[in-house]
């Protein structure tokens, strides 16, 4: 036997003739739920902040800080179905879906900071569709005939499977102006 | 190619860096003309842009560009011609499509009145105006 399990089997035999089941549980609850409750300190959340600079700020009261809500700033052009209620998330695909490689590109306007981001809609296929949080908000969105900025699209057309299950809505940058362009 | 070393790298770090606090995202800033790529091109033709399924790669724009009738096809494909944008930010975005993804640094760059006279007659067929482009 290893030094290294004599020594576990040693301490593990030492703490079970020191403590009871129902005092190790206690502590063992007690270091869980510290460590969860780290983040809340006022060090750990100035940390937080900082890796966040330069993102968009997201404390918003209401459905407009609400990922799940139609309201939500960043859906301002989402047409379909809220992967966040769908078993995804705002930037992931539910399981079992795919991302399609083609998506829909907009601009929203973050509230707090009047700025305006560069939103991909990214359409996850595969799967039927969701039919939860069924948003149509079409800030920019154009006519049929510019149809890389029409939201009406099934751009699962690029995936695998053309099957709509559900939309995502990602910030990946400033935007240079809002839509429509002057 | 550092340019588009710098937005490829740059939005595939926010596509993918999903352990980017909660909801944040870098806050990259774009040029003007990659504002208008985003906005008009990268939707079918992708980040990349490679394309994707039907929807073809820019790599062959230089290609495209030295033939005879290339310079009025790129300048005329629907998605051009018809682009939200005004004829001198559609000409920069055009120049700025051959060089970054086709690789072209040598070419007469378009202007803003040729755009203007190129897209007012959109191709009906684009793809085959292409293929018969690259079969010459």
């Amino acid at each position: 036997m290893s030094l290294l399990d004599q020594w576990m089997e040693s301490s593990s035999r030492r703490m079970a003739r020191r403590m009871g089941r129902r005092s190790f549980l206690g502590k063992l609850g007690a270091v869980v739920a510290g460590t969860a409750a780290l983040p809340l300190l006022p060090v750990a959340r100035g940390h937080a902040d900082n890796a966040r600079a330069g993102a968009p700020p997201e404390d918003i009261d209401g459905p407009v800080g609400d990922p799940n809500a139609c309201e939500y700033w960043r859906n301002c052009a989402i047409d379909g179905f809220l992967c966040g209620c769908c078993g995804g998330s705002y930037k992931t695909c539910p399981p079992g879906t795919e991302m399609s490689p083609t998506s829909w590109i907009g601009t929203c306007r973050n509230p707090i900071d009047k700025k305006d981001y560069v939103i991909w809609y990214n359409d996850c296929c595969g799967s039927n569709p969701c039919g939860r949080c069924l948003c149509n908000r079409n800030v920019g969105e154009r006519a049929m005939h510019h149809p890389y900025r029409n939201n009406d699209i099934n751009w699962c057309g690029g995936a695998s499977s053309q099957i709509y299950n559900c939309s995502t809505a990602m910030v990946i940058g400033l935007a240079v102006e809002g839509q429509p362009e002057k | 190619m550092i340019a588009r070393l710098t937005i490829t790298v740059g939005l595939l770090s926010a596509m993918f860096a999903h352990d980017v606090a909660a909801n944040g995202t870098p806050d990259i800033e774009f040029s003007r003309v990659q504002h208008d790529y985003l906005l008009s091109c990268a939707g079918c033709h992708r980040f990349d842009g490679q394309g994707s399924g039907d929807v073809p790669s820019l790599d062959e724009t230089f290609k495209l560009l030295s033939l005879p009738g290339g310079r009025a096809y790129l300048a005329g494909v629907p998605g051009v011609a018809q682009a939200p944008l005004d004829d001198e930010r559609l000409a920069d975005l055009l120049n700025w499509v051959i060089k970054e993804f086709g690789g072209g640094d040598e070419f007469e760059p378009y202007r803003t009145e040729e755009v203007g006279q190129l897209r007012a007659e959109p191709l009906r067929s684009p793809r085959e105006v292409r293929a018969a482009l690259l079969a010459e």
